[in-house]
């Protein structure tokens, strides 16, 4: 480098005074979980079809039964498509839809009573990601890294990989009015994973040195004025940008990893995009100080998705894609010892009712009174189902689980108080549960 | 028994007075077969059920037959407060359950205590109307159990509810899982632990929960129990209205056989065959003969038997005694006022702008005009001092950016330095303000406040083409400073403005895509259309008035003077307003934007097109209604009304009748001829809203006549059958009574000079608000505002020929440690570059910016959409056009804006947040956006100048307006010399990467995007 340069900066102090919204925070309470990984299902997940048994659809599949609140409505039902199996010590029932996750049953909290507050996708997916059906508001890993920061400052703190959109496009992970920082960054595929991230063509020789002359320069505007705070952090975001661009292509990087490894990922050395890649990414991001990481499940078609109006058999790829790489992940973690200190989450914005739908009458549509999520990993009880549904698993009937508990409970699971966690916003404080919420404290190991 | 927890529990309250001992007991008492028995009274808050009080021996005790329950509650039990019960077993011990009740006055809801004897275990409930909706909020089997001489307690401690037993936590409820109860239960049983206000649920007054014991302190009512009126309610007005009003009501042209059934009085005088009910008895009630078809004289409906369910239904209403609250309660009635408007008032916004008088201040020299008097004296009043004046450079530097949001020119720089003259500072100021820029900039401004996007919003994100014609009309109304006041009127009723010609005419239908332009929501807009109106509603509040406007369409604003009803007066003024229609996942085409054509050439043009239309909706509407009312529950009070002929078809003949009907009518809607229209409003069918109850737009509350606000006057719309009340809303919105309007626009031309308003929270102006930092120089201004014709131009030559915006932004050590954050504007405050005036400075000083303003976006024909919630518009159009003009959208931000804290075209934008993000950082480092615009800086100045020196001293004069220091001169030399060894390229490219290299830094300098 020009000597020039290095005297000019030698001379100048180096001020790092200005508060970093990303500097890790403390929890409000001390929490095992100290950070997550969601795993979004985008369509809607059938819960009968996976890990919500109900012998009595098989039983009586074909007649009629009445929809709820549809005054006198009856339609036929649909005979679940995967058979169920008590599964691994626990004993808990998994359908063969999810063979590999199945395996992972002791490890799992299968909460089957989940439900939500509107029928269409863009909504309930923003509702499972925001807390509201209607208006914008910010996402859940927003909100984790506004109260926790992040370990890495050479990574953003909320990451999201998703080669394709879910419903609701980016609002899913939007700051909305909390601080740009906490926005998620979405990877979208392999070659350039965070927008902007590899230096453009030649300029990859002289970009040091641009950075070195740029440091002087504002270290020089900076000294005229006072120390600026707002100046200062800006001059540090460049030192962060620096190492994200040294650091994130590494991440991204999987040729490190071993062939044990991405077989039991099921990953073809070099094969990026897929979802054994996503999962495979997110277990590099968490292990390198990222705070919350979403994986969005869905094919590259317009209906890849878990949407299976037509057929049920729809499901039938999408698990072929998920399964492995979900249950590799919960066995990877668990063998680095991460998945105690890592909350992971599988969700869907809604299920699926035991009615048939579609044109051939062998699919589903879309149901918000009951469906089923799952959590692992860092302070919850494993092994566990909680909540549960009816004889055709149409409405909850034990153990509530509306989305704003689901919430703060994974607010509580990180340390975080779902009442507490507010930002100052038009007049009054917000918070994800809004008025609503409560922890689900029977799954708190 | 155990008296002993009993006694010690009576004694504390003996204490406080409630215990007195009574006269010796023997008299009335009843089974008093105890000798020594002495009944004792208790004080006002205790209630005894099913037994009495006495002394035994020295010992305060409860007897009962069965199972008493001796309570005590606070007056209202609302928030921080408790009841409780005692219990005692007598000798038949289990032979009754008992209940005891207690409501909250607060909001109706109630808790028991209930001894349940099939599970055998007590339980504390919540609420409990009707029975089948009671929450057990928990439960102790009778062993555990609450036993004789046991204590429960419930108690609400801010927004938990706890129940305890003998002192032990056995329950702890949130509001939350209460709401959830709320929301499964019927509409308008309200639970809200945390509101202490009274609210309307008229449903509420008859309590039929379990066994009520005589002495609790719910009333008794003369109405029908809830559950039967919900009975009425949903089966049984329905089929009244819908099948037999027409010929039988008030409203009938005659009533058939003089019977009306709208009336209870109706049902029991009956016709000319005498009583139409008999209650409880529905084989001697004519209505049910009728309905039953068994009599071939006595049919009805004439047309068609009704179906079984609903006959069984009338059957089961008549058996019930024919409930029918139509005489006692129409509406739910609405809670009374309990706003004090006239101490609203005297909240400071509400009361109208004072004129102040010029502060005095002991620097007389230094003000240079009336808001330097203002600032000085607070300062003064601090002890703080102003900082010196800034210097020329840095001065037209923050004027230019200030006012056209780009950096001023170097030549425009050189002539205001070599300008020596009185007035220079002046004339640049008058310049920038005729610049066709300065609508661009502030034009942006108000479409940050009102959320402008060029799509709808609907989960599909529908493209709206017209949408740049309301963006254009903002720009070209900040340039030719058009009265705000004007500005307000023509954007909420500019259609209904007279116009002096066509031109005008044109432009004030435009003005009104403020309203237009609300989101629309969900997969088919018109369902949901509710949203869009409440949408409509907070950002006229926040943008015009300061006002949070939608905390009042579920309960009275809990904090500022706006009630419910308020609310809808004005839901109801957008309710008779019709809306234009983007298109949307379910239904792809556009339908009802206003032709900006004289009506003979709509005609013209669109006459068969749209007769073909008219046909084809006519034919799908009643279908989509058919649906509608199959596929939800009948609105509680005004049911949807359903073609007689659709009824008896099923939902998949409906559904596919739609389809097929709606695919006709989307293949046609395709073939419109284009013509020229606008994304704005019309009049609709003028209507009072209801008030929605709780905000459910199904659970309609009384009518609201449409009106202003109360705490603003109130005002009433003079015609209400023909008009909306649009062009009344503008006027009274702009009325120089009105005491908000005007400080809120002026507090918000202050707030984007200073980067912070006087009243820091600009569309809030409420109680939950800041207060203005300095009140007089607020009302001044807004006093000069409005004897200034409303002028915003008039606003900036008042505010920048101050002294207070002439001051430098450099630090007084004094002053910090006084006023650290510069509350008081002792220095001028260094602000960062919004995203649009970074962008638009790269492309200028790279000589790339197309500064023509653009018509639409090159959004695709019509006639090729079909976007879906699955696939929606996400199109994003490159251009080098100012970045006002950049494709706005609500389903994904634009990701340049994105990334710079751009605007939400979601929700109203008040003042811009600015973060600093290491993304950001790459965006300059990596973008291929930068990288071009460096290169096109590289060659601008590569053409202009021949030497390294003459070069960098010109990228310095553009780039941050002053020459390079002599020592950035030779580090740029140095720099250049060194890239050059690094690059290693072609001569041909060497040069300009090297350049490019060089610039790039210049660009992304804190220097550059950051303004003094």
């Amino acid at each position: 480098m020009p000597g020039l340069i290095a005297q000019l900066l030698a001379d100048e102090e180096h001020q790092k005074s200005t508060p970093d919204p990303l500097a890790p925070r403390a929890p409000h309470f001390p929490a095992k979980a100290k950070q997550v990984i969601f795993i979004f299902l985008s369509g809607g997940l059938s819960h009968l079809d996976s890990f919500d048994p109900k012998p009595k659809l098989f039983a009586d599949a074909g007649k009629e039964a009445a929809v709820d609140g549809a005054q006198g409505k009856k339609l036929r039902l649909l005979r679940p498509l995967w058979e169920f199996k008590p599964r691994g010590k626990c004993g808990t029932e998994v359908s063969d839809l999810f063979p590999h996750m199945a395996e992972c049953v002791d490890d799992l909290c299968i909460i089957r009573s989940l439900n939500t507050d509107h029928r269409d996708h863009t909504q309930a997916t923003l509702g499972m990601h925001t807390g509201s059906v209607t208006f914008t508001r910010p996402s859940l890993g927003s909100w984790v890294s506004y109260g926790l920061g992040t370990f890495n400052h050479n990574l953003p703190s909320f990451m999201v990989i998703a080669p394709h959109l879910s419903f609701g496009g980016e609002q899913v992970w939007s700051a909305d009015f909390l601080p740009g920082a906490h926005q998620g960054t979405r990877v979208a595929s392999g070659s350039n994973p965070i927008p902007n991230i590899k230096p453009q063509g030649t300029s990859t020789r002289v970009q040091p040195a641009e950075l070195k002359l740029l440091e002087a320069y504002n270290r020089a505007h900076l000294a005229d004025r006072d120390g600026d705070a707002a100046l200062a952090a800006r001059i540090r975001s460049f030192e962060t940008a620096f190492g994200m661009q040294r650091e994130a292509p590494e991440v991204f990087d999987l040729s490190q990893e071993t062939e044990a490894t991405l077989k039991l990922y099921g990953l073809q050395r070099g094969q990026t995009g897929n979802f054994a890649w996503q999962c495979l990414a997110a277990r590099r991001l968490v292990e390198r100080g990222v705070r919350f990481v979403e994986l969005i499940e869905r094919g590259g078609g317009m209906y890849d998705t878990w949407d299976s109006h037509e057929d049920m058999k729809a499901h039938g790829p999408r698990a072929k894609s998920a399964d492995q790489p979900i249950a590799a992940l919960l066995r990877d973690l668990k063998a680095r010892g991460m998945l105690q200190e890592t909350l992971v989450v599988l969700t869907s914005e809604f299920g699926r009712p035991p009615f048939v739908d579609g044109s051939g009458g062998k699919g589903r549509s879309h149901q918000i009174s009951a469906f089923t999520s799952w959590l692992a990993g860092g302070g919850v009880k494993c092994g566990i189902t909680y909540g549960a549904t009816d004889d055709y698993g149409i409405r909850v009937t034990e153990n509530p689980v509306h989305v704003h508990d689901f919430h703060a409970t994974i607010l509580h699971l990180m340390g975080l108080d779902h009442e507490r966690l507010t930002y100052r916003h038009l007049g009054r404080d917000f918070r994800l549960t809004d008025v609503h919420g409560h922890v689900v404290k029977d799954i708190l190991a | 028994m155990n008296p002993r927890t009993l006694v010690f529990l009576l004694l504390v309250l003996s204490a406080l007075g409630a215990v007195s001992p009574g006269a010796s007991g023997s008299a009335a008492a009843p089974d008093s077969a105890d000798d020594d028995f002495e009944r004792a009274s208790l004080g006002a808050d205790w209630t005894v059920h099913n037994g009495e009080v006495g002394i035994v021996k020295g010992d305060l005790v409860l007897r009962s037959k069965g199972i008493g329950i001796l309570t005590r509650s606070a007056p209202n039990f609302g928030a921080d407060q408790f009841s409780e019960a005692v219990l005692a077993q007598g000798r038949d011990a289990g032979s009754m359950q008992q209940v005891f009740v207690r409501r909250r006055q607060s909001d109706g809801a109630r808790y028991g205590f209930c001894y349940n004897p099939d599970p055998g275990r007590w339980e504390i409930e919540f609420d409990g109307v009707p029975r089948e909706r009671t929450r057990i909020l928990a439960s102790l089997p009778v062993k555990a159990g609450p036993g004789p001489g046991d204590t429960i307690r419930i108690e609400v401690r801010g927004n938990t509810l706890k129940g305890f037993h003998n002192g032990k936590e056995i329950l702890s409820a949130t509001a939350a899982a209460a709401d959830a109860i709320t929301q499964s239960g019927p509409p308008g049983l309200a639970f809200h632990i945390r509101d202490t206000k009274v609210y309307p649920v008229p449903m509420f007054a008859g309590w039929k929960g379990g066994n009520l014991p005589k002495a609790p302190l719910v009333q008794p009512s003369s109405l029908p129990q809830v559950e039967q009126l919900e009975f009425f309610e949903k089966k049984i007005r329905p089929v009244l209205v819908e099948h037999c009003y027409k010929c039988h009501s008030t409203e009938a042209k005659s009533a058939k056989g003089g019977l009306v059934l709208d009336s209870r009085e109706g049902l029991v005088l009956g016709g000319a065959s005498g009583p139409a009910v008999v209650a409880g008895d529905p084989d001697k009630s004519l209505l049910i003969k009728a309905v039953r078809y068994g009599d071939k004289e006595l049919q009805m409906p004439p047309k068609s038997k009704l179906a079984t369910v609903q006959v069984a239904d009338l059957e089961t209403w008549v058996k019930m005694g024919a409930p029918d609250p139509r005489t006692q309660i129409k509406t739910p009635a609405p809670a009374p006022p309990a706003i004090d408007f006239a101490a609203a008032r005297r909240f400071w916004s509400f009361q109208p702008p004072r004129q102040p008088p010029l502060p005095v201040v002991k620097l007389k020299e230094w003000p240079r005009n009336a808001v330097d008097s203002f600032i000085l004296a607070r300062l003064e009043e601090k002890g703080l001092n102003p900082v010196v004046d800034a210097d020329k450079r840095t001065l037209i530097r923050r004027a230019t950016f200030d006012l056209i949001g780009l950096p001023p020119t170097p030549e425009e720089i050189e002539t205001f330095l070599a300008d020596d003259s009185a007035d220079a500072y002046r004339k640049v100021v008058e310049r920038l303000l005729a610049s066709p820029h300065y609508g661009e900039r502030w034009g942006r401004h108000w479409l940050d406040v009102v959320r402008y996007s060029d799509t709808a919003g609907d989960s599909a994100d529908y493209p709206i083409p017209q949408a740049h014609r309301y963006r254009n009309y903002v720009i070209h109304a900040f340039n030719q400073d058009k009265p705000y006041d004007q500005f307000i009127q023509e954007q909420i009723a500019g259609d209904l403005m007279p116009s002096r010609n066509e031109a005008e005419k044109y432009e004030r239908i435009i003005a009104t895509g403020f309203i237009a332009i609300a989101r629309r929501f969900g997969e088919e807009a018109s369902v949901d259309h509710h949203l869009t109106i409440e949408d409509t509603l907070d950002v006229l509040g926040r943008s015009v008035l300061g006002l949070t406007f939608s905390c009042a369409r579920c309960h009275d604003h809990k904090f500022d003077p706006i009630p419910t009803e308020d609310y809808y007066a004005l839901y109801g003024i957008f309710q008779s307003t019709r809306y234009p229609y983007a298109g949307s996942d379910k239904v792809k085409f556009q339908k009802d934007f206003v032709p900006l054509l004289p009506p003979e050439q709509v005609v013209a043009f669109l006459g068969s097109f749209r007769e073909k239309v008219a046909a084809l909706d006519a034919e799908i509407e009643p279908l989509a209604a058919a649906i509608r009312a199959k596929e939800k529950e009948m609105a509680v009070v005004q049911p949807a009304s359903v073609d007689s002929a659709l009824a008896g078809r099923s939902i998949e003949q409906l559904r596919s009748a739609y389809g097929e009907a709606s695919k006709r009518r989307e293949a046609l809607a395709k073939q419109r001829p284009l013509i020229d229209d606008a994304y704005a409003v019309s009049e609709g069918t003028p209507a009072n809203a209801c008030v929605h109850v709780k905000g459910n737009p199904y659970q309609l509350g009384p009518e609201v006549p449409r009106r202003f606000l109360q705490v603003l006057g109130g005002q009433e719309l003079r015609d209400r059958q023909t008009r909306s009340g649009r062009l009344e809303l503008a006027q009274w919105l702009t009325s120089p009574a009105n005491p908000l309007t005007a400080r809120v626009m002026v507090n918000r031309i202050w707030q984007y000079h200073f980067g912070k308003g006087i009243v820091q929270t600009p569309s809030y102006f409420g109680k939950q608000g800041l207060p203005p930092t300095h009140p007089e120089l607020l009302d001044f201004l807004a006093g000069h505002f409005a004897q200034n014709g409303w002028s915003v131009k008039a606003m900036h030559r008042l505010i920048m020929l101050s002294r207070t915006y002439q001051l430098a932004s450099v630090a007084g050590a004094e002053n910090v440690r006084i006023d650290p954050t510069n509350e008081l504007l002792w220095k001028f405050p260094r602000r960062r570059l919004e995203a649009e005036a970074i962008r638009d400075s790269l492309l200028m000083v790279s000589n790339a910016l197309d500064r023509t303003m653009p018509g639409p976006h090159p959004i695709p024909a019509q006639s090729s959409w079909n976007f879906s919630k699955a696939s929606p518009f996400r199109q994003v159009y490159p251009t080098n056009g100012r970045s006002v003009y950049l494709i706005q959208q609500r389903l994904q931000k634009h990701p340049y804006l994105a990334l710079f804290d751009g605007p939400d075209a979601n929700a109203s934008t008040a003042s811009r947040l600015m973060s600093t993000t290491s993304i950001q950082a790459l965006f300059m480092m990596n973008d291929p956006f930068v990288h071009e615009l460096a290169a096109k800086f590289a060659d601008r100045l590569c053409q202009a100048e021949r030497e390294d020196t003459r070069r960098i001293e010109r990228a310095h004069r553009l780039a941050f307006g002053r020459p390079p220091t002599p020592e950035e001169s030779r580090l740029g030399e140095s720099y250049l010399r060194q890239v050059h060894k690094e690059l290693d390229l072609p001569p041909d490219k060497q040069e300009r990467a090297a350049w490019a290299s060089y610039v790039r830094v210049l660009l992304s300098s804190n220097e550059f995007i950051f303004v003094d």
